[in-house]
């Protein structure tokens, strides 16, 4: 665990301060304040990643800091896009979210700034983790609907509107179909991600696809959510717990090729920079 | 049972196929992934993975064949043809794909390999990945040079043996306080290949522009009692210090590209020529060259990586018609129904 006693992290902890506490404002009913902490804390986040930036140097999506950094601040307007947008609810599990992502940012990876090294230097280094970085958004989005479908029986009356703080919306879709319509916008990215990836690959490494355990588990999280749309095309909502479970799968992977395959020495390979 | 059935009956197998040889494809990755790359590699191209592979792209075109959805929808036939395209591609590029390619065709390619190619020389073998056999390009490649670019400005790393550290970038006579402990320090001079000569029965160190890369500062540490010390920081023996010193000294400089000049040549004439780096490979007859390895003691000579493009096209366009069909099927489908509901209910 590293405390992190500089600007930057002063950002970091205050947006997640202003996240947690727009969280606790659900409870208490008071939605305009928890809107306006959220705001606040984005505001914090956008901060955090411009100076890091500016810091850096270059965009910062090299570590595992930068990207749990980027994720805390693009949660916001990826919640909005949903609510608004997609229709899909579970605000106070958006604010549950994009706090979590800083956490890592604020207390667990080392901001020691990095040069980039030269297999980085490539203008597909930027849309490779960004558009990976927003899909992990919203699968991480939707996996909290497929698990609020899941297992909160109580509520599990359709309407994630239902949700601690918030009354009831017939605006949002039930949880099972925001779940679809989430990782119908993530997949998509996660698509595009995947292909940027490849492509950058042949440029750096000379091959499309390297058989690296990072691109393995990249490779399996995608099929997952391919695995998800063919058993819902074959069943459609039949199953609806067993959709939800493929959903909650794909999520399991994606943190596994974010987490274990960068940190773990079990799975050295080419990704290993991205410490 | 009556046509209609049978057919609906075997779309319903054709998808429990499917399904099947996702969740197969899940599996066999994770197994490949806790084998490595190198050996995942073997693996995915072994013969019971290349009758899974064609397995696969032949349930792909069935799927596109039974299911009538997959063609009156363009965005679900893109993603699907775009499946086969990749998956054909790779076939077709794999080293069993070219093998075949000479047998069928007379078609004589490298699949992958490597030269290597000193300063000034020319070179047209490449070591094949086995090891065991050298193809030859039909031209030749010469190296013009090769160098190693840092960025700047270069860093003193310095530890004390209370573990507080210090990284301060080079500036030549800049003098740095280091705290009423430790006094200060100074670069004095700096060496691309430092040696050392005798002279006057002392020794003189120098920057010998002839011999290999032996970057190396010289530093001056003057103690809190005004007592100055000369010490010399290699940049390949980091940390090395004397019993006596007070402080442990690296000299670190950060790599920011490895590039290669390089000009092909048919008879003896130069056809085309580019600066190569990671991230930007030549492409010439057919063959990617990309910047694998150098000589890291001498900088004498570089290894290139040499990819046939083989079905490249194909990969290629198959991951173009799989990003448009995701975007367009997965994407505006759903924004255009959410705008069109929202039209509907007023909002």
């Amino acid at each position: 665990m590293e405390i992190k006693y500089t600007i930057q992290g002063l950002l970091i902890y205050a947006a997640i301060a202003a996240y947690l506490s727009a969280f606790l404002t659900t409870f208490l009913r008071r939605e305009r304040v928890g809107n306006f902490l959220y705001l606040l804390g984005f505001i914090a986040a956008v901060l955090a990643f411009i100076y890091r930036w500016y810091d850096v140097r270059h965009v910062p999506l090299q570590n595992l800091f930068e990207v749990f950094l980027c994720l805390g601040m693009i949660s916001y307007p990826v919640s909005w896009f949903c609510r608004y947008t997609l229709r899909a609810g579970g605000y106070s599990g958006d604010l549950v979210i994009a706090a979590i992502m800083l956490v890592p940012a604020g207390f667990v990876f080392s901001a020691e700034p990095q040069r980039l090294p030269p297999a980085l230097q490539s203008w597909l280094f930027v849309p490779h983790v960004a558009v990976y970085a927003l899909s992990y958004i919203f699968m991480a989005k939707a996996t909290f609907q497929a698990i609020f479908q899941l297992l909160a029986p109580a509520l599990r009356r359709g309407y994630p509107g239902q949700w601690p703080g918030l009354k009831a919306d017939e605006k949002f879709l039930s949880a099972e179909d925001a779940t679809y319509r989430m990782v119908c916008v993530g997949f998509p990215l996660l698509t595009l991600g995947l292909i940027l990836g490849s492509c950058w690959g042949k440029l750096a490494w000379g091959d499309y696809w390297g058989w690296d355990p990072k691109e393995l588990w990249s490779l399996a999280s995608w099929l997952v959510y391919v695995g998800y749309f063919h058993f819902r095309y074959m069943f459609g909502k039949k199953y609806a717990r067993i959709n939800s479970l493929w959903a909650i799968a794909g999520m399991v992977f994606i943190l596994i090729t974010l987490f274990w395959v960068n940190l773990s020495n079990l799975f050295s390979g080419l990704h290993s920079y991205a410490r | 049972m009556t046509e209609g059935r049978l057919t609906s009956k075997f779309r319903r197998g054709v998808l429990w196929v499917a399904l099947s040889l996702i969740l197969l494809l899940i599996f066999l990755s994770i197994y490949g992934a806790f084998l490595g790359a190198e050996r995942a590699k073997n693996f995915f191209s072994s013969l019971p993975l290349a009758v899974y592979w064609i397995a696969l792209t032949a349930l792909l075109i069935v799927g596109v064949v039974m299911f009538h959805r997959l063609v009156r929808v363009p965005a679900l036939l893109l993603i699907h043809v775009g499946c086969i395209l990749i998956l054909a591609g790779s076939i077709w590029g794999s080293q069993a794909g070219h093998k075949l390619q000479k047998k069928l065709f007379g078609i004589d390619k490298i699949p992958t390999g490597q030269m290597l190619i000193y300063q000034g020389e020319q070179e047209h073998r490449v070591v094949l990945d086995d090891a065991k056999q050298i193809g030859e390009l039909p031209f030749y490649v010469r190296l013009t040079d090769f160098r190693v670019e840092y960025y700047k400005p270069d860093y003193l790393q310095i530890q004390s043996g209370q573990g507080k550290n210090w990284g301060i970038p080079v500036e030549i006579g800049r003098e740095i306080p280091l705290g009423q402990d430790f006094g200060t320090i100074k670069v004095v001079r700096q060496f691309e290949s430092f040696k050392i000569k005798v002279e006057d029965g002392k020794n003189v160190p120098f920057d010998d522009p002839n011999s290999a890369p032996n970057p190396a500062l010289e530093v001056e540490i003057r103690s809190p009692d005004g007592q100055a010390a000369t010490r010399y920081v290699f940049e390949r023996f980091p940390g090395h210090t004397r019993p006596e010193d007070k402080l442990r000294l690296w000299y670190q400089r950060i790599i920011s590209d490895y590039v290669s000049e390089l000009q092909i040549l048919r008879n003896n004439e130069v056809v085309a020529e580019k600066d190569i780096e990671v991230n930007r490979p030549l492409y010439f007859g057919g063959y990617h060259f990309y910047q694998h390895s150098y000589d890291a003691d001498a900088g004498k000579y570089t290894v290139l990586m040499v990819v046939s493009d083989t079905g490249l096209n194909l990969v290629y366009a198959g991951y173009l018609m799989l990003c448009i069909g995701a975007l367009w099927h997965f994407w505006l489908k759903h924004l255009y129904s959410a705008v069109t509901l929202r039209h509907v209910n007023g909002d």
